[in-house]
């Protein structure tokens, strides 16, 4: 029953209102409860940060905690001097410059048509199930990676955006959301003769906006953490996407058969700062999107849309 | 065009390559045995290009295993890049990348051939990764010319008909040098290549006697607790327990462990394989019975011996009650931060992660000390084979001898009359410059025959008759002795080659052939491929727990179950196996 | 009418048109792969070589293992419990961070919540090792400080699955918690007011106007997440088990990882992923069945 939720049933009628200092407990309790929840989450990526400026020595004794031991930029002027890392981090900047445009824009596409009711929109369900049925079912590995490769994608930004191009997840959450959109908006809108597409782009997405801020952080966020299409897709390491390079230093140690090549290996990848560091700055420009979209979460966009 | 006419050439060139073949193979059909095993001298001689030709037979087409393809052929293949070859070679070498470099010039200029990479992946070649990108590379049905597999995937290829028979290829253009090297770890690398009575591909030799184990001690604390080096395993567990005891780090706290140990159990470094070869127990590898029938070494009552010992150890309070859910990089931080002093491990062990300890504190020293037994007799070193890497070739590619040549010359150009070692193997500015090449076959003993060298310019105090890389290693020990911040760094090598070093014992376990080799070398049985993971799980796990306190009996139980669940049925065609490579 | 309701309908198939094609191409194709559930597949041969054809011997294969019953005992009770606290905490956390007035510390602990997402277990596995150590690590310190006997979090077999899900939970939830907020923030504020005026309090405008305007949010996921009832988490229960704990902690997803290490056993893994694909058909197909049947909810 879409819309329910803008009519609570059991709206309030008891209870009064005791204004001022009391109910301040509440949120005093509430505020200091919430930060040090956040302070626990903040840990693990201080210590992080404090490995990456600590000396490599003091990193592999375990020394360091919550502060740089031996405090040294010696893995950041390694990491700055790596080409390989930025030019990994410009193929998935350019993934998510793709990737996520493609994602939303398909994913308006597809939710709006599925989120009409049934005999708005024959055939909805067929295509409900159509599209739904992707999540569940997969092929696996190798026919997933001869259709890529059939298709002359292999190697390519192409290879990273399309076979994903379709995020079900998203589309499923959309059309929900776009189920919520009040009915009269839809219908005054067609009174105005607007067709399909302009009252999709001027009524529905204006309206959505924190849910499609929420799948586009959703969107970039899985772009910029996939590692493994990058792997296998990739031809060239040059052509990585920056987790797939970052993947092959953040390995386990295996120590089943090891030459001597392996073991100067190990003692470049195995360095605690050159890890953390690359770890750092490599989740540094998506960490910074989420701030950024939070200012489409604003309360009260439906009120000011219907008034407006 | 002019590919067009290129073609053509290419075809007739073709054609006339394989009619000499043709006829070379009829005339080279008898003396094929007598070849490998010929005179150094010989082969010397045989392996520079002029020498050729007159070697072979007297026949004028002679397969010349260093000539020139003209014009010059494309290869594909495929490969990794290591974490070392993107760094230290790559970064440091200008003008030189993946694609060109010092060895594809020189492949291209003296063999005329060019090689194309169809992909690379990041990463070592034991990685996930690395073998997924192999496997679709596989089921996707378009192989490069030539590539490198796995026993595995080698078994697979060769039954699909996928590649080349190379049992013919390999004895006409593999050069007497190539042939030397690759047979000098035994028969074992060919054994596993060669399927139905033909070989499938060419083995990467890799040295098992690099797989030898040895007890890592730190000696300053040795001094400080006033212990000799072990000669037996009452030696060691006495170590093991001083180490834990008596406050070696002198910090007043009963913080240190005796012995290091991984949840892994197994490894190269912090392994307990060498602990357990001091009970004669060989686990994990398959061991030739008495009755000359192969055994495997997990489940012998020697093991429930070794595992006793441990558990007593852990309740006296000499290991770490944590190891169980420790990996190795955890435990190097034990070792880095001076908590741990006693250790089993390969040579390398010093580079790895014994160089940290010393980074950590100037005054800690190690030193590698020949595994024990428990009466002090003679100790055998369990290893396992160590050949994983196998040259495979696509059927119907153009010149499928193309990687024997290529093989020919990277052992001619670091260890042949020609070579230059400076160049192509391990120039001062770029160590590993040799891994750019494609393939890598190498002197599996080449790093003992270095210390043996280094060893005897350091008895008759001359090194200035060293080349190539013990040269490259001696200056390395000089470094160090010097005292400066540099020669610091490579205190992990005087470690490996100096006077006291890991190699000199390496040296001594050949000479007095202490060495136990895993007999079992094909590719894994069918039962192996249904069971092993669930026999090894159950292994592990129980051995945990057995040290960990749990009864002995455990052990009684866990062999009765191996044998029900597989393992006998393992052992039988292991045995089956075994008898056809004695046929 | 018909021909209005044609007009109005035409725009609808070709906008999902474009999705399609991607769907039938990405997805479809490959689907085909599901075969390989049936074969005794080996790459080398192709994917259209001759593969043998092995009817449910790979299925029963991994049923016959002998610790089948247990991983998949351990992979159902991990999972559980982090499908019911992962729909639960996020819910918790968005109402709470929803009653902060205070913009900045709003923001700011939206923000760091969800940084533990973003490490990988390989990265997060050694923290926790260092940070659970019974002799050693700080959370035992605490326990230690209480007079509590110190707890092997990573080592004992009955506390692992507690660890495991209580450390998914602590990396997730930040994440988990954006879609709930963004449900918030389209409930209408005037509903708000109009409780206010009428005297609530703020558990009551909780219960019955927050809650009620994050349901269908709530329902979605928790229908979605069924699908998941099967992956325990992979990454994570790689990362932090060992022989130890095998018995408390090998799950589906890691079992098979190592059954397959050996030997590309493909045609294993990809019966196991459709063995796991139809428990998740059937227990979502149940959910949208029910949730029509009895809410006349239809959750797509």
């Amino acid at each position: 029953m879409p819309g329910s939720s803008m009519k609570p049933a059991a709206a309030v009628q008891s209870g009064s209102w005791k204004a001022g200092k009391r109910l301040d407990w509440f949120a005093a309790a509430n505020t200091a409860f919430l930060i040090v929840v956040a302070l626990l989450c903040v840990l693990p990526l201080i210590h992080i940060i404090a490995v990456s400026f600590s000396s490599s020595t003091a990193a592999s004794a375990g020394y360091v905690k919550l502060w740089p031991v031996d405090f040294t930029f010696a893995s950041y002027e390694f990491t700055a001097g790596r080409e390989g890392f930025w030019r990994s981090m410009l193929v998935s900047l350019e993934r998510i410059a793709i990737g996520t445009p493609l994602n939303l824009l398909l994913t308006i596409m597809i939710a709006y048509p599925l989120s009409k009711e049934s005999h708005g929109f024959r055939f909805r369900l067929v295509y409900a199930w159509v599209f739904f049925l992707t999540m569940l079912f997969h092929g696996g590995l190798i026919p997933w990676y001869i259709t890529i490769k059939q298709l002359g994608l292999l190697d390519s930004i192409w290879a990273l955006v399309l076979p994903s191009a379709v995020p079900i997840f998203s589309v499923v959450l959309l059309l929900n959301f776009f189920r919520e959109v009040p009915k009269e908006l839809e219908e005054s809108a067609v009174i105005d003769g607007a067709n399909q597409w302009t009252t999709l782009w001027r009524i529905f997405v204006p309206i959505s906006k924190p849910a499609i801020a929420t799948l586009a952080l959703f969107s970039m966020v899985e772009h910029w953490n996939s590692w493994f299409d990058g792997l296998i897709l990739m031809g060239n390491p040059e052509h990585y996407p920056l987790q797939s390079f970052i993947q092959t230093i953040v390995i386990q140690l295996n120590f089943g058969s090891m030459s001597r090549e392996d073991v100067l290996n190990l003692t470049l990848i195995s360095d605690r700062t050159l890890k953390s560091s690359q770890i750092f700055l490599g989740s540094l420009p998506i960490l910074a999107a989420y701030p950024f979209l939070q200012k489409y979460f604003v309360k009260g966009i439906v009120l000011g849309s219907v008034k407006g | 065009m002019e590919s067009k006419s290129g073609k053509k050439r290419l075809v007739h060139g073709l054609a006339l390559l394989m009619a000499t073949a043709l006829v070379l193979s009829a005339c080279s059909g008898n003396g094929k045995s007598g070849e490998a095993s010929g005179s150094p001298s010989a082969q010397t001689q045989q392996s520079s290009p002029s020498a050729s030709g007159d070697s072979a037979g007297g026949n004028e087409t002679a397969i010349d295993p260093l000539g020139k393809y003209d014009p010059p052929i494309e290869v594909t293949t495929v490969r990794n890049l290591s974490d070392v070859v993107e760094n230290n070679v790559l970064g440091v070498l200008k003008g030189e990348t993946l694609e060109d470099n010092r060895w594809s010039r020189l492949y291209e200029e003296q063999l005329g051939i060019k090689i194309k990479y169809d992909w690379v992946v990041k990463g070592n070649p034991e990685s996930d990764q690395y073998q997924q990108k192999m496997n679709v590379t596989l089921a996707s049905g378009e192989l490069p010319d030539f590539l490198p597999v796995n026993a595995i995937q080698l078994k697979q290829l060769a039954e699909s008909d996928m590649i080349e028979d190379m049992t013919d290829l390999y004895e006409k253009y593999a050069s007497p040098l190539l042939k030397d090297i690759l047979s000098q770890e035994g028969s074992g690398p060919f054994d596993a290549a060669t399927l139905n009575g033909k070989l499938m591909a060419v083995p990467q030799v890799e040295p098992s006697i690099e797989r030898a184990m040895f007890i890592w001690v730190r000696t300053d604390w040795l001094e400080k607790v006033g212990l000799q080096p072990p000669k037996t395993m009452a030696d060691v567990l006495a170590i093991a327990k001083a180490f834990s005891e008596n406050d070696p780090d002198g910090n007043g706290k009963k913080d240190t462990v005796g012995l290091g140990l991984t949840k892994g159990l197994w490894g190269g470094s912090m392994g307990l394989e060498g602990f357990m070869a001091g009970y004669k127990a060989y686990p994990n590898i398959w061991i030739e019975g008495p009755d000359g029938k192969l055994a495997f070494g997990s489940i012998q009552p020697e093991v429930k011996k070794a595992l006793q010992v441990l558990q007593d150890m852990m309740k006296n309070g000499q290991l770490d009650k944590e190891f169980g859910i420790k990996d190795g990089g955890k435990v190097a931080e034990d070792i880095t931060a001076g908590k741990l002093g006693l250790e089993y491990g390969e040579q390398w062990n010093s580079i790895w992660p014994l160089q940290l300890n010393k980074d950590n504190d100037p005054k800690a020293q190690w030193r590698a000390f020949p595994i024990v037994t428990e009466d002090g007799s003679k100790a055998m070193v369990p290893e396992k084979f160590s050949t994983t890497k196998f040259f495979a070739v696509r059927k119907g590619a153009k010149h499928p001898e193309a990687v024997i040549k290529l093989f020919n010359m990277h052992v001619e150009k670091n260890w042949g009359e020609t070579a230059e070692f400076d160049k192509y193997y391990a120039p001062k500015e770029a160590e590993s410059v040799w891994q750019l090449s494609p393939v890598t076959p190498a002197p599996p003993k080449k790093n003992v025959t270095a210390f043996r060298e280094i060893d005897a310019a350091r008895k008759a105090g001359d090194f200035s008759k060293l080349t190539g890389e013990p040269k490259t290693i001696q200056e390395k020990i000089d470094l160090y002795n010097s005292g400066s911040k540099e020669g610091f760094a490579v205190w992990g090598w005087e470690r490996i080659y100096g006077p006291e070093g890991s190699m000199g014992i390496t040296d001594q376990y050949d000479k007095n052939d202490q060495f136990l080799i895993d007999k079992f070398v094909g590719a894994p049985t069918p039962t192996m491929v249904e069971r092993k993971a669930t026999l090894e799980k159950m292994q592990n796990e129980t051995f945990v727990k057995i040290i960990l306190g749990q009864s002995i009996d455990e052990f009684d139980k866990f062999v009765a179950d191996w044998k029900k669940l597989g393992g006998d049925k393992i052992t039988q065609e292991v045995n089956e196996w075994y008898a056809s490579t004695k046929k | 009418m018909m021909n209005g309701k044609m007009r109005r309908e035409l725009p609808l198939h070709f906008m999902i048109v474009p999705g399609l094609l991607f769907i039938a191409v990405f997805s479809y194709v490959p689907m085909a792969g599901i075969v390989i559930a049936f074969q005794k597949f080996i790459p080398a041969r192709g994917l259209f070589g001759h593969q043998k054809w092995v009817g449910w011997d790979n299925f029963d294969y991994v049923m016959d293992l002998p610790s089948f019953t247990q991983v998949l005992w351990n992979t159902l009770y991990i999972s559980s419990f982090k499908l019911v606290l992962g729909l639960v905490v996020p819910i918790v956390f968005a109402i709470l961070l929803n009653e902060l007035k205070n913009e900045v510390v709003k923001r700011s602990v939206q923000t760091t919540i969800y940084l533990p997402y973003f490490l990988s277990w390989v990265v997060l596995g050694g923290i926790l090792i260092d940070l659970l150590s019974p002799s050693t690590g700080l959370v035992n310190q605490v326990l230690k400080s209480f007079g509590l006997e110190p707890i092997f979090f990573l080592g004992d077999n009955k506390w692992f699955p507690t660890t495991l899900i209580v450390s998914d939970i602590w990396k997730n939830f930040g994440y988990g918690t954006i879609v709930y907020l963004a449900a918030i923030t389209g409930i209408d504020p005037g509903l708000y007011e109009a409780a206010t005026i009428d005297g609530a309090n703020r558990w009551k405008k909780a219960w019955h106007i927050t809650l009620p305007g994050m349901r269908m949010v709530i329902v979605l996921l928790s229908v979605l997440s069924l699908g998941q009832l099967l992956n325990a988490g992979f990454d994570q229960v790689f990362n932090l088990y060992s022989p130890q704990v095998y018995e408390s902690g090998d799950i589906l997803d890691t079992f098979v990882y190592r059954i397959g290490l050996l030997d590309a056993q493909y045609g294993v893994a990809t019966a196991v992923g459709f063995f796991k694909s139809i428990v998740s058909f059937i227990l979502i197909g149940s959910a949208y069945f029910f949730a029509y049947r009895f809410a006349k909810y239809r959750i797509f």
